[in-house]
């Protein structure tokens, strides 16, 4: 099992004058059960252009089903109004402008439930990694 | 307008032979309406906690964090679900565990509701509107 390890902090000055934001969250990736960590990691970097439509980012496939997730993705363009659509099989979820990122808890429940990206405006690198529990073995062929 | 600095750190020295340790940092502008830290009990109709209303075309960052508690005090290993409204489960978040993302309603007129797994869930969450996609 390995053990991953994800803080956040997220600050402001002045969103309310005199009352500054300031939080800060830590959590360890972890199965279902809350003792083990999550063992399957998938990092990499890509490029979407506009023209590839709505994109499959991680498949939620019958092998994985009813297994915890954290997601990682993060729009690496630097123009700010190239954004990448996040969505969740047909369903919207939001988008990353220039230098966004996310981190979300990704459930498969369904085969129906993969991640979908699309660049809009522009071409977006991007960088993600899922963290995962192991899949159900299939035979090879 | 105000600015928001979210900050991602990522480490672990033996998920592979290659130690992951890296860091992200955005910065957002925003605007209201924004909520900058509030605390809930979620129960196990997701109807009854929506956190962000309904919108369309306008982006909402959402933090979430289950704070291990069912009520501040007591402990509790019950999930709390994210959804968006609908009823459409984007995951699962347990004792401990957080959440940051950009919510869009995008037409589709979504908002963010949290659901209990079994039992109640306090959870500790925030939104910030961003003026970028308002």
């Amino acid at each position: 099992m390995a053990t991953t390890t994800a803080t956040v902090s997220i600050s402001s000055s002045d969103i309310v004058p005199g009352s500054p934001v300031s939080i800060s969250a830590s959590t360890t990736c972890m199965k279902a059960g809350l003792t083990t960590g999550l063992e399957k990691m998938e990092m990499g970097a890509n490029t979407l252009t506009t023209g590839e439509g709505s994109t499959s980012l991680k498949l939620a496939t019958a092998a994985g089903a009813d297994g915890a997730g954290k997601v990682y993705l993060c729009n690496k363009a630097t123009d700010n109004t190239f954004y990448l659509r996040l969505d969740l099989h047909d369903t919207i979820v939001g988008r990353l402008y220039a230098g966004d990122w996310l981190f979300i808890p990704w459930s498969q429940n369904d085969t129906t439930n993969e991640l979908v990206i699309q660049a809009i405006n522009g071409s977006c690198p991007y960088e993600y990694a899922i963290f995962k529990e192991d899949e159900t073995r299939v035979a090879g062929s | 307008m105000p600015t928001l600095t979210p900050t991602l750190t990522l480490t672990s020295t033996d998920a592979t032979s290659d130690e992951l340790s890296f860091s992200v940092t955005d910065s957002l502008s925003v605007t209201a309406p924004s909520i900058n830290l509030g605390l809930l009990v979620v129960d196990t109709t997701g109807a009854n906690n929506i956190i962000v209303p309904a919108n369309d075309n306008k982006q909402t960052w959402v933090f979430v964090r289950h704070t291990g508690t069912s009520d501040g005090t007591t402990t509790t290993a019950a999930h709390c679900d994210i959804e968006l409204t609908g009823n459409v489960a984007i995951g699962t978040i347990k004792p401990g565990e957080w959440l940051w993302f950009p919510h869009c309603g995008n037409g589709g007129s979504t908002g963010v509701q949290l659901q209990a797994v079994g039992s109640a869930v306090q959870v500790e969450y925030g939104y910030w509107a961003d003026s970028t996609a308002q």
